[in-house]
């Protein structure tokens, strides 16, 4: 079992935080465009009954 | 004679005003066509810089689901429906938040409400965009476990992706489907739809031997990725396949605009020409009569 896994992280957080890493270190002028993809603006409503159950953003 | 003039004069006064007020309703209605046509081209032009955004970014997310779809197409996995527990099918419809853009967002909710009707209660559904989920909600709200909003607005990223496949392996599912478009070209788009798996029925599938070196954790990393990368890859075919989908209804929608601004604008000179010509008559006819 790899270390990440047994803290609770799963593959993609875990190779999320990499690569915000890896875009942290760029240089200036690569990290402006990387930084870019570094967003996300989803948002999420979990649903029961047929109703909108409470609304969770941003994790 | 007299008792007779009399007679019509109401009926002409009549005429000539609703005369006057149709001719002030076409210019208003020519107006507000011309308006609604100049939105339109707008939004054309919009959706063709997005869309050749979405391309190009398309070009570069293929590699993603080409990836995955091979390698669930090398190990043929079986479906059991009795091997787990839960037995639960899982259907994500990738749609956007906004609309005026043809059928695709109906089409993908129409393939899920196909998939429902057969398959009834034993499938959870969940909703990436309002759009899908403002068409499912109505009649198939008790299958909706979760909708997320605010996709489409902006070109999706790998971020997005991960947070939603994230919230998808939450949901135990034996196995499932990703409903989406895909884009053929600016014209065209098939709705389709790629695989989902449960982690065992990947690990007991006949042809797992043909990888060397698996276990449990390199099968269960890989088919967390392998989520993600696989809604990554719907997303951007999604958003591709929608703005070519707008692109095309708005260029028909500026084309009738244009074809009902002909036809009001022949009317429109018509019944003008009609009033003057009444309105003539009345002052001939007035000045003969003196």
């Amino acid at each position: 079992m790899s270390f990440w896994r047994a803290v609770g992280l799963n593959y993609i957080q875990f190779s999320n935080i990499a690569a915000k890493m890896v875009r942290r270190s760029l240089k200036k002028e690569f990290q402006v465009e990387a930084l870019k993809r570094d967003e996300s603006s989803v948002k999420f409503t979990t649903w029961k009954e047929g109703k909108p159950e409470k609304i969770s953003s941003k994790a | 004679m007299w008792a007779h003039n009399a007679m019509l004069q109401p009926i002409i006064r009549h005429q000539q005003s609703r005369g006057m007020a149709t001719l002030k309703a076409i210019s208003i209605r020519l107006k507000s066509v011309k308006n609604i046509q100049k939105i339109t081209q707008s939004m054309k032009m919009v959706s063709a810089a997005k869309y050749a955004r979405a391309e190009r970014e398309l070009r570069q997310a293929k590699p993603y689901g080409e990836g995955s779809t091979v390698f669930y197409e090398k190990i043929k996995p079986e479906e059991k429906q009795e091997s787990t527990p839960s037995g639960q099918k899982l259907l994500v419809a990738v749609t956007s938040d906004r609309g005026l853009c043809g059928a695709v967002h109906t089409t993908v909710a129409r393939q899920i409400r196909n998939e429902l009707n057969e398959a009834g209660d034993n499938v959870k559904v969940i909703c990436i965009g309002d759009k899908s989920r403002a068409i499912l909600q109505r009649l198939y709200g008790k299958n909706i476990v979760l909708v997320c909003n605010e996709v489409g607005r902006k070109p999706p990223t790998f971020l997005d992706a991960a947070r939603i496949a994230e919230q998808i392996s939450q949901y135990e599912f034996s196995s499932g489907k990703i409903v989406y478009n895909r884009f053929k070209s600016v014209v065209s788009y098939v709705t389709s739809e790629l695989p989902l798996y449960h982690k065992d029925t990947v690990s007991t599938s006949p042809n797992i031997t043909a990888y060397d070196s698996l276990d449990d954790s390199v099968v269960q990393s890989y088919l967390e990725f392998s989520l993600a990368s696989m809604l990554f890859y719907t997303l951007k075919e999604g958003a591709c396949s929608e703005q070519s989908s707008r692109m095309t209804a708005m260029d028909n929608a500026s084309k009738n605009a244009g074809e009902m601004i002909d036809k009001l604008t022949l009317t429109f000179n018509r019944t003008r020409q009609a009033v003057i010509t009444r309105e003539l008559i009345e002052i001939i006819s007035g000045a003969s009569a003196l």
